[in-house]
């Protein structure tokens, strides 16, 4: 270990220059007090410093910037980036080799007619395909995670035996990576998987089924598996909301008589509707974000993120114009959700009222 | 020391260090490995060490790493001086002109029939822009035990699609098999069978027309062959979109009874299939020849090195005939070099089905060159990787019944026009 820190400091000046500064927080700072007190006075004298010039009211912002600076680089500057690729066109990602294309490229996406072979556009079918399949997903997927974690949390948090290890049950699959939930339940229901093996058994099915590909059970799987993998997520939240409800108006309801199905209705669901709503709104945009798990169990459908994804060329398949018509989706879809998300907090905030 | 003895010697000094740093460079090597291919370089790359003094720093990573993120490297200048490639064409704008460093008479004789792979469309490009180090081509593989069990022949030499789609149901039918034939979903695979049914896949000026006669007589075949089963519904159904699919699994387990994928397969089949025979056939034929596609992946640097004769040097080193040769054998691949191919490679004590099956693939090249041509050209086609992908994806709509036959023919021609327009 003496080795690792000894190269570690090798022929850098930085130890010396910690001696520097350790030494000039002694002179500034004067410290005083007992020894913890001196040495944070020593170690944290810039801040001291700060604070003796102008006073508390920029140090929130001095905190703040650590997590701006990631937020900038990882969020904001991919927003950016991405809205120029949208009207710029061009292969590379490197912007001095992208011309300036205006709209060029939401006619690419949307128009009924190609604008650089003047044929009929296929993009935008495979684009509407893609928002239709990814909508029906979102609309079978957000009120069936909703109610089922609302469900699990009210159970988990009664007083029920091994109340923990029910919990830890419930919130395993969310530690799980999504290739791994993916390889999972391909293993089980892939056509010579577990599941058809069980159901030929049984004598309910006579020929295998490939349900994650058939297209009337690709749906239902991709719903089923993406709640399983999520659900214990929602269920924490929901569990946290549950809690923070003062016990003492559960016990003067039990004094009323009041029935549990009573209880539910009139405490437990309208103090828990912020936290209702957090979780509808979390989901709502996850699984439209939805990808990981789909992409892993190579699900019969198209979801957005995988169009954006197979058009940007990412799979290796780069084509003249598809990183700017990926952009160009991907802002759509963001601008989509967004409106969505207001629009939700408003009615909530309406019927909080 | 006056002013001017120390101007002098800080000069020597200066000069030497650059002519020390001239003689001794360090290459960065970007490898990608699906079998050995690396570590057989590994052993090139101490030779060639030794030899010249130059240091190379290989990095062996997935093809996923190469075919997805080595561009966008390429575009901001964060790319190794020297990588294995096999989108050879597409890359072409990226690529280190090796003619002012190489024996330029030496590369065309013995890679000339490749080396325009690596060019710019139209022609005019005569650049040298890689070493070839292997041939690849795709053909079938089937499993000899399964004809054996079933009682039935093999179609032989000259066998047309036709033949063996008979024969492989009359397998499937005897021993209850769910499929009997199995396809890697990309058109790279669909394309020699196209090319034997009398698909042209470009006009004379090189421009692509996919949907003619003989494309759309394959694709209503092909189509056929899963609405009857004989193709199974996990192969390309189970894909979307673009993606790409290995049917390697399938064959593997004994779910089908022919594999079309090509020559890269050979070792993973020789150390990965113990429990039943397997063997390479040649390519089927059909009324436009027996189609094959070509291919396989090269050394090539960037003209973003700052290295250049060290990277053409490592290159040059690579592509003499010895070193070809070494590759090869330890490789168990086909070699590009044309002496080579006239004098056979010297496999060593090779498994008597992979040598049998390195014969037939060359075997297969030679005719795919001589019956259809069209081979070489959509090999060398540029954006040909977006054809691989647009195919599967109509197709397996007409498959699937989400659109008809006629309907996904139109979409291919609309697709790729739309995608490959500049």
């Amino acid at each position: 270990m003496w080795n690792a820190i000894h190269n570690a400091f090798a022929g850098s000046a930085w130890p010396l220059g910690f001696l520097v500064y350790l030494v000039l927080g002694a002179v500034i700072a004067r410290p005083r007090g007992t020894l913890g007190a001196r040495a944070m006075a020593i170690l944290g004298w810039p801040i001291e410093l700060a604070q003796k010039l102008r006073g508390h009211g920029p140090l929130p912002y001095l905190f703040l910037l650590p997590n701006l600076l990631v937020f900038g680089i990882f969020t904001f500057a991919p927003l950016f980036i991405n809205v120029g690729f949208s009207f710029t066109e061009g292969q590379s990602i490197n912007f001095a080799d992208r011309p300036f294309a205006g709209t060029d490229n939401w006619q690419r996406l949307l128009a009924e007619t190609q604008i650089d072979t003047g044929a009929a556009n296929l993009e935008d079918d495979k684009f509407y395909r893609a928002v239709m399949d990814t909508s029906v997903f979102v609309i079978f997927q957000v009120p069936i995670m909703v109610l089922f974690s609302l469900i699990t949390a009210l159970v988990l948090n009664r007083d029920i035996v091994a109340r923990g290890f029910w919990r830890s049950i419930f919130f395993y699959p969310v530690m799980l990576s999504p290739v791994v939930v993916g390889f999972l339940w391909t293993l089980i229901l892939k056509r010579q998987g577990l599941m058809t093996v069980t159901l030929m058994e049984w004598g309910w099915i006579d020929a295998p089924i490939q349900w994650l590909v058939d297209p009337a059970w690709t749906m239902f799987w991709s719903v089923f598996v993406y709640t399983w993998a999520h659900l214990g997520f929602y269920m924490l939240i929901l569990l946290a909301g549950l809690q923070a409800i003062p016990g003492d108006l559960y016990e003067a309801a039990e004094m009323d008589g009041a029935s549990p199905w009573r209880v539910l209705r009139k405490i437990t669901l309208p103090l828990l509707m912020p936290t209702l709503l957090v979780v509808t709104v979390l989901s709502l945009i996850k699984a439209f974000q939805a990808f990981e798990e789909l992409y892993a169990m190579q699900v019969g459908w198209i979801s957005i993120v995988a169009y954006i994804f197979e058009t940007a060329g990412l799979r290796g398949q780069t084509t003249t114009h598809g990183l700017g018509v990926a952009a160009t989706a991907s802002l759509l879809i963001a601008g989509a959700l967004a409106v969505l998300s207001v629009i939700q907090i408003f009615l909530s905030g309406r019927s909080a009222r | 020391m006056t002013k001017l003895q120390s101007l002098r010697l800080t000069c020597a000094a200066t000069a030497l260090m650059a002519a020390s740093a001239a003689s001794a460079d360090e290459i960065s090597f970007l490898c990608f490995q699906n079998g050995v291919e690396c570590d057989v370089l590994a052993g090139l790359i101490t030779d060639f060490e030794a030899e010249t003094g130059h240091t190379v720093a290989m990095e062996v990573v997935g093809y996923e790493i190469v075919r997805d993120q080595l561009e966008n490297q390429l575009q901001t200048n964060a790319a190794p001086d020297v990588a294995r490639v096999n989108n050879l064409g597409g890359l072409n704008q990226y690529y280190l002109d090796l003619t002012p460093y190489v024996d330029v008479d030496y590369m065309e004789s013995a890679y000339g029939a490749v080396l325009p792979w690596y060019r710019a469309p139209g022609g005019e490009d005569q650049g040298i822009y890689g070493w070839p180090m292997e041939l690849t081509v795709t053909g079938p593989y089937v499993n000899v035990t399964m004809f054996d069990d079933a009682g039935v022949e093999m179609p032989g030499e000259g066998a047309t699609w036709d033949d063996w789609a008979a024969a492989l149901a009359e397998v499937q039918e005897t021993l209850g098999m769910d499929a009997a034939l199995a396809m890697d979903r990309t058109a790279h695979r669909w394309a020699g069978p196209a090319f034997s049914y009398g698909a042209a896949f470009f006009d004379d000026s090189g421009v692509p027309i996919l949907v003619d006669d003989g494309f759309r007589s394959f694709a209503e075949t092909f189509v056929g062959w899963h609405s009857s089963g004989l193709m199974p519904a996990d192969g390309w159904p189970a894909g979307t979109g673009t993606a790409y699919q290995n049917a390697a699994p399938l064959f593997l387990s004994g779910s089908v009874a022919m594999h079309m994928s090509g020559s890269w397969m050979i070792s993973n089949y020789a150390e990965n299939i113990t429990d039943f025979e397997w063997r390479a056939v040649p390519a089927p034929c059909g009324p436009g020849g027996c189609g094959a596609m070509p291919g396989g992946a090269g050394i090539v640097a960037f003209s973003s090195t700052d290295v250049p004769e060290a990277a053409a040097a490592f290159i040059a080193f690579l592509a003499a005939e010895d070193n070809a040769a070494r590759y090869a054998a330890e490789t168990r691949s086909i070699t590009a070099h044309s002496g080579l191919q006239a004098a056979g490679v010297d496999y060593g004590d090779t498994d008597p089905a992979v040598a049998a099956a390195l014969s037939t693939f060359a075997t297969s090249i030679a005719r795919a060159a001589e019956t259809t041509p069209q081979a070489f050209t959509f090999q060398g086609y540029t954006k040909n990787f977006v054809i691989y992908g647009i195919v599967p994806d109509y197709i397996t709509q007409a498959i699937t019944g989400a659109m008809s036959l006629d309907d996904a023919l139109a979409a291919i021609d609309a697709d790729v026009a739309a995608q490959i327009a500049e």
